[in-house]
């Protein structure tokens, strides 16, 4: 039997519910202490003063730590997360990039809220904290840039001096003719969309546990880390080991949704090999909302021309993303929001100049839909506001828009941000919202909601659809090595956080290696099972880990049926393998198991190989996809409005949704419905607030809300699948889709409930006192 | 320092300890139970809840000392001497109600106490007993659909 494409019950669960995960807070090593850290209370300022003598002297504290003492031992960040950007995307898309430095612990100047200022270590964190308090910190305070239009006017204040103007990047891209698509279109409209600032918010909050071994020399880093390889690249670069001796280990991790690399995960490292002792750091949730990387944040100026039938011509759009006081990713946000602007839709002149300026607020990074979800949420609102002005109904303006089947692979006529000509490669955009409006019942909505409008009732209906490039290089490994007990072990470098790979991946090996997952253990989360890895966010790990499992896989069985030709002294095209043996095709009794062959192959002088084979059942094949796949998804919200309030319910909510191959359906729907709600809680809920002094408002779970069971409906998913052609089963990324359109399709949903109230959504999150505002506004206004 | 004397899944766990030690605290770094999650110590999240005395708890909310002399029950202690799973614990499996796991234990000893006194399979009132407890995975769907499945198979 075949395992891909069935739910098979996830093995890491077993440890999960009954309380033995190995999350980073679990982690207890001998003679270990706890660090906490200093941060700065002020949004932008210099240090005029530091003394930790106090704090020093504290009974239990074992050190403290200020930027100092890390002075020819800790090098400071000076690259961002992607070391390149792909040099014809830089010069097609005339892309600025601005390299700066930045401090593991603030020297002189504080950027933002929350920058680390000082460490205490301590023999345990109650002491760490009471020595927090024992630090004296006097900051002069400089003006604070709020928001990314302020950062960028003549004469605001200048934060790092290798970015003039506090512009850190920009970049255009341009296809067809704009200009003469809007001067002949019939029609244009013009609005200003806001994206709010949101947090990943892991349950999980970050850590680090740090051992460093003078005997050895290796460092080993426990971490919530999507990108174990990475870390181990930085650390070792940052605190001058050789990469071999840094060992990253990223084992159950507590969701992750974003991040990159952190101070903290070098700082830690670097006071176990100080202190030579193990060193804990767990984050606390004001810590984790304040100082793990947001999300989201920009401003766009966008406009769309179009024809008198609806046919959208061309689209305009110049954005601004508030981008905190550093940028590691570059442009991966931005050019993320730029390359899904055009969303499911045949918009052939297309203009956008994105900005990145600094400002004194945490990075704005890539978080679970990463630029995404901020394009669908424009261009799904500007779909439904071209509808409104011609007087039709939505689906119809989809309809007329939508990229047809027929018109596949579709080239959009710009690079992606690999450098690779952006093609989406497969999928049926029409066919998907069809069979999300029929799941829905969208005619038959259509019809109730005028009777429960008579009632008082303002229900309404919204869609949204998106694409994702998914499964992003450069590269996932896999090394399968079947055991001397003919067990098949797995192990990739795209380590999970919820993701079940430890099942999805035993399911692709059993299939190509013809055994049961039970036969297969898949372990991932360690930097020293496999040299290289990249790790998992970008809807990347089923493409591209997928495809390195099974590309290993079938390495694997070749070797496996040529070791058994060896022995059984039979051609390996008369040799077939069913339940983990291997035998003449109809002669079972000749079978040798996997540890048979383990036996044969082994390094030994009766080693039984075929000429210059090497010695073992093992392989290694690394995955370079030649650029990402397109996953798409179309979702449809049925929304309850309280006009007196500007409450939201959302009653029901629709996906379907194309990932190409379905590995296992019970996990991809979990990612689905997880995404859904994610993006309801930015629809309506999340925002960090900032005030104009770069303070954080609402940095605790009491006033930043995630979304509980009680505020979402339950979540009906289908798929459809069209295969990639661009990765060997026909898979495409199914992570963070779920989180792209719900904004869209509620906001969408709501300004339909209130007609025939004419409101304006260009803002999210759509809290309660957004919408009661814009309720009461347009109630204002004369017919 | 203080001495205590707590019950931890039915077996003396008798410790010196400062009186702030928060009860989560207590069970993960005294008695060495870490299965109780700390997802945000102010009482929103729900990951650290426990049973004291049969009754859901947030342990970070608690100090130990608040517990001295009582029975707390943590997620590593409902399976059967023998591990055979607990039927919630089946239940959360089965359906598919967890991803990442950090929020699980905490869902689970609520979803325990609704079970043991009788929980409806109205999908409402689920929602409402579960919106304690925060999950950023799953999306509630299936935790809902396994509640529903226990309080169907209990009814």
């Amino acid at each position: 039997m075949t395992y891909v494409g069935t739910s098979v019950p996830r093995r890491e669960d077993h440890r999960l519910i009954t309380g033995r995960g190995n999350y980073v807070a679990d982690m207890r090593l001998s003679g270990m202490a706890e660090a906490a850290i200093l941060r700065s209370p002020i949004g932008h300022g210099t240090i005029e003063r530091l003394d930790v003598s106090r704090a020093r002297r504290l009974p239990g504290v074992v050190d403290v730590v200020v930027a100092g003492d890390l002075e020819g031992s800790v090098d400071p960040f000076t690259r961002p997360f992607y070391k390149r950007v792909d040099e014809k995307l830089a010069e097609t898309t005339k892309v600025v990039m601005r390299p700066y430095r930045a401090q593991v612990l603030a020297a002189e100047r504080v950027f933002r809220v929350g920058e680390p200022v000082a460490v205490v270590v301590a023999e345990n964190r109650y002491i760490a904290e009471d020595a927090l308090e024992a630090i004296e910190v006097d900051y002069e305070p400089l003006p604070v840039l709020a928001n990314a239009e302020d950062a960028l006017k003549d004469g605001a204040v200048q934060l790092h001096p290798e970015v003039p103007g506090n512009l850190h990047c920009s970049f255009e891209v341009h296809v067809g003719d704009v200009d003469r698509a809007f001067a002949e279109a019939d029609h244009r409209i013009a609005t200003r969309i806001k994206i709010g600032r949101s947090v990943g918010s892991p349950l999980e909050t970050r850590g680090a546990v740090a051992d460093y071994s003078e005997v050895t020399g290796e460092l080993t880093l426990w971490a919530t880390q999507a990108r174990p390889h990475l870390l181990r690249t930085y650390i070792s670069e940052m605190l001058h080991l050789p990469e071999d001796l840094v060992r990253v280990i990223s084992h159950d991790m507590g969701g992750s949704f974003g991040g990159g690399i952190y101070n903290e995960e070098i700082l830690i490292p670097h006071l176990a090999m100080r202190l030579r002792r193990p060193i804990r750091w767990i984050e606390d949730r004001r810590e984790n909302l304040a100082n793990a990387r947001h999300s989201r944040d920009q401003i766009h100026d966008v406009e769309l021309s179009f024809t008198s039938d609806g046919t959208i011509t061309g689209m305009r759009d110049r954005f601004l993303c508030d981008t905190g006081a550093y940028n590691p990713f570059g442009l991966t946000l931005p050019y993320n929001t730029a390359a899904h602007l055009r969303n499911e839709f045949k918009i052939d002149n297309f203009q956008v100049e994105a900005i990145c300026a600094l400002t004194n607020k945490r990075d704005n990074t890539p978080v679970r839909g990463a630029g995404r979800t901020s394009a669908t949420f424009v261009i799904d609102r500007m779909v439904d506001m071209v509808a409104d002005f011609l007087g039709r109904d939505p689906v119809e303006i989809r309809r007329r828009n939508l990229i047809a089947a027929s018109m596949m692979p579709y080239d959009m006529g710009m690079l992606y941000r690999d450098g690779a000509d952006m093609v989406y490669d497969s999928g049926d955009y029409p066919a998907q919202l069809e069979r999300v409006l029929e799941n829905i019942g969208y005619d038959e909505f259509r019809l109730e909601q005028q009777q429960l409008r008579a009632k008082g009732r303002h229900v309404g209906i919204g869609i949204s659809n998106h694409v994702e490039g998914s499964g992003y290089g450069p590269h996932e490994g896999a090394m399968i090595r079947v055991d001397r007990t003919g067990h098949v072990v797995v192990h990739t470098g795209a380590n999970p956080h919820g993701q079940s790979h430890e099942t999805v991946f035993a399911q692709v090996c059993a299939d190509a290696l013809g055994v049961t997952p039970d036969d297969v253990t898949v372990r991932a989360g360690d930097t020293a099972l496999i040299g290289h890895g990249a790790g998992t966010f970008a809807s990347r790990s089923a493409v591209t880990a997928g495809s390195a499992v099974q590309g290993a896989a079938i390495k694997v069985r070749k070797k496996l049926l040529s070791v058994a030709g060896e022995v059984l002294e039979v051609s390996t095209e008369d040799l077939t393998i069913e339940a983990g043996r291997v035998f003449p095709k109809g002669v079972p009794d000749k079978a040798l198991t996997f540890a048979e062959l383990a036996e044969a192959a082994a390094p030994t002088l009766r080693a039984r190989l075929p000429a210059g084979a090497d010695h073992g059942l093992e392989a290694t094949f690394y995955f370079v996809p030649a650029t990402v796949t397109f996953s798409s998804g179309t979702h449809v919200a049925i929304v309850d409005v309280d006009r007196e309030t500007g409450q939201v319910e959302v009653l029901r909510y629709s996906v379907v949704d194309d990932c190409g191959l379905i590995l296992n359906p019970m996990v991809v729907d979990g990612q689905q419905q997880g995404g859904v709600v994610h993006g309801i809680g930015n629809a309506l809920l999340e925002e960090i607030v900032y005030d104009e002094q770069g303070q954080v408002l609402n940095a605790s779970f009491m006033d930043y809300l995630l979304p509980t069971a009680s505020d979402v409906p339950n979540i009906d998913v289908e798929h459809v699948v069209y295969l990639s052609p661009i990765n060997p089963m026909g898979i495409k990324g199914a992570g963070e889709g779920g989180a792209v359109s719900p904004p869209a399709a509620i906001a969408n949903a709501i300004v339909d409930a209130l007609k025939p109230l004419s409101i304006a959504i260009t803002e999210m999150p759509i809290t309660p006192e957004r919408l009661w505002r814009l309720i009461r506004r347009a109630e204002s206004e004369p017919g | 320092m203080q001495e205590v004397l707590l019950s931890v899944n039915g077996s003396e766990v008798r410790a010196h300890i400062e009186p702030r030690l928060t009860l989560a605290d207590f069970l993960r770094d005294v008695a060495g139970l870490t299965g109780t999650h700390l997802g945000c110590e102010h009482g929103v999240c729900g990951a650290c809840t426990v049973l004291l005395d049969g009754e859901s708890v947030r342990s970070c909310l608690l100090l130990a000392v608040q517990a001295e002399g009582r029975e707390v029950t943590t997620i590593e202690g409902i399976a059967g001497p023998d591990g055979s799973l607990h039927p919630v614990q089946e239940a959360f499996t089965s359906h598919h109600a967890l991803q990442c796991g950090f929020c699980t234990p905490g869902f689970i000893m609520t979803v325990l106490e609704y079970v043991n006194e009788g929980a409806s399979p109205d999908e409402e009132e689920i929602r409402q007993r579960i919106s304690g407890n925060l999950c950023r995975c799953t999306g509630y769907h299936n935790i809902v659909r396994a509640i529903r499945e226990l309080a169907e198979g209990g009814s």
